[in-house]
């Protein structure tokens, strides 16, 4: 095999993408005439065809070297495995659509600066699909019919896909990493692509904040803010010795404290500016009231208040049949809070669903704050402050719990 | 109120219910066999080293069935309380009031499991659906986790804490746990393995030992856990005291003195029992949490590679690192201490070295330590005779050049 081109093929890989460097180096290049191109096992092992070597050009396998260390990095293997069980499909079939879609997670932004594309490979457009889209979405989006023959001949390696080839040489073998190991060239990788993340798309950037703390539903999040927030001792629940508890029959001379439930009342300030839809209100207030009715069930302690410029109450949200918000312009969240204390008697707890393009009050609430908080990304153009572009909104206090919704 | 001695009442059980008994009895009949398993090794070294333990998983996964194998096997007897149906004052203790309050004051009488675990002197202490319990008992035993105390009684030596917590996604009435608690926990996710259920169920558990301490590593793994631990936060002060702020991440591990303690403990025992890195992972990142946890699992790896003034000293005898990105760590080491200090002998012996690397890696690994050494060469030093065995390396990254020039500027840009 060519090795010197191999290897000045991974150089210049490491050249134009130093970040990836420590997972470029850390494979074992295993030759093996049968495999068609170059394929990698779930062990960072690389296996490569000295014919195909041999037909490509440096620039072409330095791409191909960046594409394959990619299937590994994104552990598309494991993630292949549990969206097959998710979609309950098994077989080659299923196992080369998540190669097509792995391929095109990587191929969408891989390219560029410094490297050529691959000819022949999968790109989002050659399945006719949009482009920056994750492996999971990929793969529900397209199927495996006649039109899609001629790529099955792709072939990635059981690194891309979970399927196991013949030539594996399997958890065993030489030359393999562990998953701890792994984990630490990821770790390291990530850490190179949060410390300069100018010079990485954002692909990968995405990847490396999300690799050890993948995103979790929002709900979930939302859910356990509210009531963690809500049940906190203080907010309504508490033991008392004002009446006594219900084991002190059976304990003579015990004096036992007894669990007292003031249902909290809970104010929801809703954030209805122009730059909030409806949709994404709808489904957060939903699910709010979901949460608070799942918590105590006495709506009669919920109340709403939606919020643009000038705070304007709503209603309590006594029936079923939903709440109006009025609404629209520009937010000022600090009427919304100041409205809801007010009230008497005061909220224990106030839930503020914003996009946080707002001031936030100066002094933390006397009361719990959950702020769900609608992501609005910084795109950093003119256009968001003609007369001062380095504007940026606040960011949500730190006295809040701060959930984010997306 | 049951008596504490229940009175078994002699009677002769029908056939058929004894029939019932023998079947029942047959089914419960299982074996164990030694096994790698990952988790089963965490969880006992943690339970070894005396910190508690909360186990993570969705429910009916099995984590009470491993807590009743471990207890078997260390031959501890287990105590299950199911934190979320109790009271704080079954933690903190029941005020009893005596003859002449004024005096004797009111003692806190502990509960009678309690008592029990302190005659016995040892047992494995288990506290279920810790998520599920109200804030104010999760304050309760608080105490009972870090000072081991009930009420007035102290929990001997003897006694290990484990916990379990369904995560928040299963549990639909689950509190999060507040950061003071889970600190004081080393988190272990707990998931099933299709194969070991398999196993199980046809009568063969894995088995959980305890590990082995070596005698004689004993101050040698000390001496591993406190460089680790103190180089990491040395260079990473800002890691010492972390409270977790996205929302993601609470209720979980995160690191403050009193994690990295623990982590310290946890790597000392580690390495005296000789615990695979893989277990080491899973314990140092559930103590203080992924992120730190996998930068001082860097720091050990790099402890483990060759000091580069030793591989100076003998390049002939030198091992280097099989791996492409951990030999690329130790020759930029070695080119860094060259810089540092050079002189004709170090500049010579580096040299001596890079060819030795050059003998079993690939050439491009070699490529940006050759050049920089090169390029700390001083005039009177004498080009040594081995570079020419650079030639190969260097050609690679000519090679590497002209292909980087081929591509156009704009290439693959649509």
């Amino acid at each position: 095999m060519d090795t010197e081109k191999l290897f000045a093929a991974r150089l210049h890989a490491v050249r134009a993408r130093p970040y990836l460097a420590t997972a470029l180096f850390a494979m074992h290049v295993v030759e093996s005439s049968r495999v068609p191109t170059m394929a990698v096992d779930r062990h960072w092992r690389c296996y490569v065809s000295p014919r195909f070597v041999e037909r490509t050009s440096e620039e072409v396998l330095a791409s191909v070297w960046v594409h394959e260390v990619s299937h590994l990095l994104r552990d598309h293997a494991r993630r292949g495995d549990r969206l097959l069980r998710a979609m309950d499909r098994e077989g080659p079939g299923a196992r080369l659509q998540v190669n097509l879609a792995a391929d095109c997670e990587i191929n969408d932004d891989a390219f560029g600066d410094g490297l050529v594309r691959i000819p022949d490979a999968v790109y989002p457009d050659t399945l006719r699909l949009p482009a920056n889209q994750l492996m999971e979405e990929y793969a529900r989006c397209f199927s495996l019919d006649s039109e899609f023959q001629h790529l099955v001949w792709l072939e990635c390696g059981s690194g891309a896909d979970g399927w196991e080839r013949e030539w594996d040489l399997g958890p065993e073998g030489a030359h393999g990493l562990n998953d701890q190991e792994r984990d630490l060239v990821r770790f390291r990788v990530a850490q190179g692509i949060t410390a300069r993340p100018g010079r990485a798309p954002a692909g990968w950037r995405r990847w490396a904040d999300e690799v050890f703390h993948p995103p979790q539903p929002w709900r979930q999040l939302l859910g356990a803010a509210i009531r963690s927030t809500v049940a906190a001792a203080g907010a309504g629940e508490d033991y008392s010795y004002g009446r006594p508890s219900r084991r002190s029959t059976s304990l003579p001379g015990v004096v036992l404290p007894s669990l007292r439930r003031r249902p909290p009342r809970v104010t929801v300030v809703v954030d209805t500016s122009g730059s909030v839809s409806d949709r994404e209100l709808g489904s957060a207030l939903l699910e709010t009231a979901a949460i608070l009715r799942a918590l105590d069930g006495r709506r009669d302690l919920v109340s709403v208040i939606s919020c643009d410029a000038a705070a304007r109450t709503v209603r309590e949200a006594a029936a079923d049949s939903g709440w109006v918000l009025i609404g629209g312009g520009g937010t000022d969240l600090r009427n919304g809070f100041s409205t809801a204390l007010r009230r008497r008697p005061a909220p224990d707890v106030i839930v503020a669903l914003t996009d946080g393009q707002t001031p936030w009050p100066s002094s933390p609430p006397p009361c719990r704050t959950v702020i769900g908080l609608f992501p609005r990304p910084y795109t950093g153009s003119v256009a968001d402050d003609e007369d001062n572009p380095d504007y940026r909104p606040d960011t949500p206090p730190d006295w809040a719990k701060v959930v984010t919704l997306s | 109120m049951t008596s504490s001695s229940p009175v078994v009442p002699s009677f002769s059980p029908s056939p058929q219910l004894a029939l019932a008994e023998r079947l029942l009895g047959l089914l419960k009949e299982s074996a164990t066999e030694p096994r790698q398993d990952l988790q089963i090794e965490a969880l006992t070294l943690a339970v070894a080293a005396d910190l508690p333990v909360l186990l993570w998983g969705e429910p009916g996964i099995g984590k009470t069935a491993a807590l009743t194998q471990l207890a078997t096997e260390l031959d501890l007897p287990l105590t299950t309380v199911i934190a979320s149906v109790h009271e704080p004052s079954d933690f903190s203790g029941l005020p009893v009031i005596g003859d002449d309050p004024a005096v004797q004051g009111v003692p806190l009488a502990p509960p009678d499991w309690a008592v029990r675990l302190v005659r016995q002197g040892r047992g494995l202490l288990f506290l279920d659906e810790l998520s599920t319990a109200p804030p104010a008992v999760q304050a309760a035993l608080l105490r009972l986790v870090l000072e081991r105390r009930i009420g007035a009684l102290q929990l001997p030596p003897g006694v290990r804490i484990v916990a379990a917590a369904n995560p928040r996604g299963s549990a639909a009435d689950g509190w999060e746990l507040s950061a003071p608690l889970a600190n004081r926990f080393v988190h272990l996710d707990w998931v099933h393995d299709a194969e070991v259920v398999v196993r199980g169920l046809g009568g063969v558990w894995p088995r959980a030992e305890l590990p082995r301490l070596d005698p004689e590593r004993l101050p040698a793994a000390v001496e591993f856990a406190r460089r680790a631990v103190c180089g990491l936060l040395t260079v990473r002060p800002e890691l010492t005291h972390r409270l977790p702020s996205a929302e993601t991440r609470r209720g979980r591990a995160w690191p403050s003195p009193r994690s990295w303690e623990m982590t310290m403990r946890l790597l000392a025992f580690g390495s005296a029992a000789g615990s695979s890195r893989e277990v080491l992972s899973l314990l140092v990142r559930g103590t203080v949490g992924d992120g730190p946890g996998l930068e001082l699992l860097a720091t050990v790896d790099r402890l483990d590679l060759p000091a580069p003034e030793d591989l100076l000293a003998d390049p002939a005898a030198a091992v280097l690192p099989q791996r492409g990105d951990l030999r690329q760590t130790v020759l930029d080491g070695v080119v860094a201490a060259v810089r540092s200090r050079p002189t004709r002998e170090r500049w010579d012996a580096a040299w001596a070295l890079m060819a030795r690397a050059l003998e079993s890696s690939p050439p491009d690994v070699l490529v940006v330590p050759v050049t920089t050494l090169a390029s700390l060469r001083q005039d009177a030093w004498e080009v040594p005779e081995l570079i020419n065995r650079f030639a190969g390396a260097l050609q690679v990254s000519r090679r590497a050049e002209r292909s980087a020039a081929r591509v156009p500027a704009v290439a693959g840009r649509r």
